[in-house]
């Protein structure tokens, strides 16, 4: 009896270790974009992750830091373990106590005060300040693991191999090395594992351009993660299981309790060579991925989930122009790091508010038309509501357009919906997702009283913010994109949403309706920019003229789905209704009330974000 | 070799990391915590943790992480019970089951998290289809309690684990013939002689838990902010990287403790993990 409850108790445990990971598997497999519903199995995640160069180079970052890390800190652990063990105890409680330090301290402090070392000391932020951090969090592991291995060594031996003859290191090497050895393996195979799986500290330490898995992960939390990424982690748990499996059934110890040759073979060894595979597969898909890059390059920088990915291919096929590509979550991310000029990007897709901000300091190129003569496809009114940004029409390229407004399950909400009030209805409680972002934030408050969503007005903006604490008790969560996966997976009633995000989510789930709200909102514009520090100006403007082809148009409407103001490419849609959707393309009438963000300069925008931060502390 | 002197210098070089990776990137944080923007000293930065906001952020780290150590230890003991009297031949398999996790991404594992508690999530489908009551805990302080227990978990079994294989089976076995009784064995002699790793587990739950803003922000919708939080914004999104250290000050106050208690009970590193 006794027995059985202990089973049932160990396999609570193991359900509840291995349950997040089954998911994550079975997502893998998931031919529907996101996670809130099955699509029907497929593999293609798993071709397509090959494909991936972001992905690849992230996982190449991610090896090359946890190798180079668990290496060097093996031999500097080992070392300072052999030292530290002929200590007297004074000076050995100092050490151990040092050690403790980065076991102890929480990630967060040991990251911060890393980056403020690295900062101080000018030193960019990159790669290499990843990997010292995660030398300094591995050295304590490695310790750890080895000194226990030295207090069981015999000294005896060691003495009495110093009697015979045997000199200092050779008697090291001989006696003491091959009793550690199972110590030093098991501390870098951690460290390893430790470096592997760190987010905290790398978030802190790592400069622009870098990225390992976690930190590509999380920024893709917002906007959903890549179904790419599960397939990958997929892969590298079940290698990582099938090998502790042959390890584990390997033979047992002989009967003198010393460890067989071919069972140590299959505990440390395999592991080891395992670990050198995913290495060198990292660099060779470093090396490839150099080794096919033309002389033409473009480095573009957009929001996440921006493009269709065919389009860059056919692109690069075109033009034999070699793209970069990276992605941004959200303006203001991506301004400090244009400003810094730390990377030339050639073109990038803010929005009209940061347009506003990028001209003021001076930060962008004007366009040479003539290299773009496909603009004339984009619809005149277009161009005309740049101009509020862009006076001349001189340096954007109208992408995407859209507006803010309500999305809501019809099955879930009785009444229609025709003013932002809903979202502080008590009914709802629970039912309301908020969008997680200042701007958009105040922006409903602020329309909902009748206040301009460009404001400074420090009495109507402490109206929104008190407006916003009530309602907090009623939102069930602050979300940027995953607004979408949300809805569709019936997890709410309401939700604050992009009207091109709307137009994806009714394609999957049919009971949701989306509407501007009476009192106005806003309307906003998305455009490509070319930055003044641009190395490649003219692959920017050929890459912006194929972008402004109707049929490319087209195509990134139908992958997208946000709104395209590409006239000649609107009139290529077949679905009558998506053709003339006032969701897609709202007439004048729908817009009565919106208005544009406007760049209410920095003063102002530190007010907004401390009012915000109010929000979200209550 | 034991006392051999030339042996130290083996440690030179981890004492030059330590002192450049470790030591000084501290003493910054002090130095940033205790000086105003302009460099001049200043105890606002630390007093910054008396606001409403901030109190509140600390206080309910501070109960959600002594909850999840609570909830952990809870599970662990049993278990590592469990566990240490199984095969011998076994121990490594068993704290690779633990390990093994860790190659998913700790991000990917809590945001599995939400795929399985959402409303009409994996959990709630089962329990849908066997016509039970819904649980309804995502985006509350229950789920980032989950989500605390869920991933530290192995933090707390590994020390108690290794404490128990090292028990002297002799041991107990006296205390046995002595006439001691189930209980009173395990009062008298296994609790105490495993305590190292009991409180070298309490402090490699309690620390991260305390700190955390990752779990936080996955499971509590964005809405529940801990005082990991507020340190994060303060660096990455204010940038006033003086209250930001001076906070982080605060929070190390407890690390301390936590340090303090552990060099008390664990003096030789015994109740490692490892």
């Amino acid at each position: 009896m006794k027995h059985i409850g202990r089973k049932i108790y160990l396999a609570l445990i193991f359900i509840l270790m291995y349950a997040p990971i089954a998911t994550l598997v079975v997502l893998s497999f998931n031919s529907s974009k996101t996670r809130a519903k099955w699509g029907g199995f497929t593999l293609k995640w798993y071709s397509s992750m090959l494909a991936d160069s972001s992905i690849m180079n992230a996982l190449y970052t991610t090896l090359i830091i946890a190798f180079l890390s668990a290496l060097i800190a093996t031999v500097i652990g080992t070392a300072a373990s052999v030292g530290i063990h002929s200590m007297q105890a004074k000076l050995k409680t100092f050490f151990i106590t040092v050690t403790n330090i980065p076991m102890l301290n929480a990630d967060i402090v040991t990251g911060i005060s890393l980056m403020l070392l690295f900062i101080a000391c000018r030193f960019t932020l990159g790669f290499a300040t990843i990997l010292i951090a995660h030398i300094t969090f591995n050295i304590p592991y490695v310790i750890m693991s080895v000194l226990p291995k030295l207090r069981q060594v015999n000294h005896s031996t060691y003495e009495a191999a110093l009697d015979l003859g045997a000199s200092r290191t050779y008697a090291f090497r001989k006696v003491i090395f091959p009793d550690i050895l199972p110590g030093v393996l098991s501390g870098f195979l951690l460290a390893f594992t430790m470096s592997l799986d760190d987010f905290i500290i790398t978030h802190f330490t790592k400069g622009p351009g870098v990225d390992t898995l976690s930190t590509k992960i999380y920024s893709e939390v917002r906007k959903g993660i890549k179904p790419e990424m599960y397939a990958l982690s997929t892969l590298l748990f079940v290698s990582v299981l099938v090998l502790m499996m042959l390890a584990n059934s390997a033979p047992k110890k002989d009967e003198s309790g010393r460890i067989k040759r071919s069972s140590f073979i299959a505990k440390r060894v395999v592991p080891i060579v395992l670990i050198l595979v995913f290495v060198g597969g990292g660099f060779l898909s470093h090396i490839i991925s150099n080794a096919n890059s033309s002389s033409e390059q473009l480095v573009v920088y957009n929001w996440g989930e921006y493009i269709d990915p065919e389009v860059i291919e056919m692109f690069q096929e075109e033009t034999g122009i070699q793209v970069t590509y990276e992605e941004y979550e959200t303006n203001e991310i991506m301004y400090p790091k244009v400003q810094s000029g730390a990377i030339a990007y050639d073109v990038v897709c803010p929005s009209d508010y940061m347009i506003e901000r990028m001209l003021q300091n001076d930060l962008l190129a004007e366009i040479n038309w003539d290299n773009v003569p496909n603009i004339k496809n984009i619809d005149e009114a277009y161009m005309e509501q740049s101009k509020s940004f862009d006076p001349e029409n001189k340096y954007s390229v109208p992408y995407c357009f859209g507006t803010v407004g309500i999305l809501y399950n019809k099955t879930m909400v009785d009444e229609p919906i025709t003013s932002w009030d809903v979202l502080w209805d008590e009914k709802y409680k629970d039912n309301i997702l908020m969008q997680d972002s200042v701007r958009d934030a105040f922006a409903v408050a602020l329309k909902r009283n009748g206040d301009s969503i460009n404001s400074t007005d420090v009495t109507e903006l402490q109206q929104a913010t008190q407006d916003l604490i009530e309602q907090k008790p009623l939102v069930q969560a602050y979300v940027v994109d995953q607004v979408r996966d949300k809805m569709i997976g019936n997890e709410a009633a309401i939700g604050v949403i992009y009207s091109g995000e709307a137009i994806y989510t009714q394609r999957e789930n049919s009971d949701l309706e989306y509407v501007i709200p009476e009192e106005g909102s806003n309307v906003w514009i998305d455009s490509w920019v070319i930055p003044k520090n641009a190395k490649n100006k003219e692959n920017a403007e050929e890459f912006l003229n194929f972008l402004c082809r109707p049929e490319i148009a087209l195509m990134n409407f139908d992958y997208i789905t946000y709104s395209t103001p590409n006239k000649a490419g609107r009139e290529l849609i077949e679905d009558d209704d998506i053709r003339n959707s006032r969701i897609a393309f709202p007439t004048a009438e729908d817009l009565k009330d919106c208005e544009t963000f406007k760049f209410l300069g920095d003063e102002a925008d530190a007010y907004y974000n401390e009012l915000w931060n109010k929000v979200k502390a209550s | 070799m034991n006392k051999n002197k030339s042996n130290r210098i083996l440690a030179g070089p981890y004492l030059f990391w330590s002192v450049a990776f470790i030591l000084i990137p501290l003493a910054m944080i002090v130095y940033y915590g205790f000086t105003n923007e302009s460099g001049g000293f200043t105890f606002a930065n630390i007093a910054e943790i008396g606001s409403p906001e901030n109190l509140k952020a600390l206080g309910l780290a501070l109960l959600l992480s002594f909850i999840s150590t609570l909830i952990c230890l809870i599970l662990a003991y049993p278990l590592a019970m469990i566990l240490s009297e199984a095969n011998v031949n076994q121990s490594s398999f068993i704290v690779m089951i633990f390990i093994l996790p860790m190659w998913m991404n700790f991000l990917l594992r809590t945001l599995a998290w939400q795929t399985l508690l959402e409303k009409n999530g994996v959990i709630n489908s089962v329990l849908d289809f066997l016509h039970m009551p819904n649980l309804q805990i995502i985006n509350t302080p229950y789920a980032i309690i989950l989500g605390m227990v869920y991933n530290f978990l192995p933090f707390m079994v590994l020390p108690i684990y290794n404490a128990l294989i090292k028990l002297d089976k002799d041991v107990i076995n006296a205390a046995r013939d002595l006439g001691a009784t189930q209980k009173q064995t395990f009062l008298k002699i296994i609790f105490p002689l495993t305590l190292p790793g009991i409180i070298s587990g309490i402090t490699m739950v309690f620390v991260p838990a305390l700190t955390t803003f990752v779990i936080s922000d996955l499971l509590g919708g964005s809405k529940i902010l801990l005082i990991g939080n507020v340190i994060e914004q303060k660096f990455k999104q204010g940038s006033n990287w003086n209250v930001g250290s001076g906070l982080s000050l605060v929070m190390m106050i407890f690390i301390l403790l936590s340090m303090a208690i552990m060099n008390k009970y664990d003096k030789d590193g015994e109740g490692g993990m490892f």
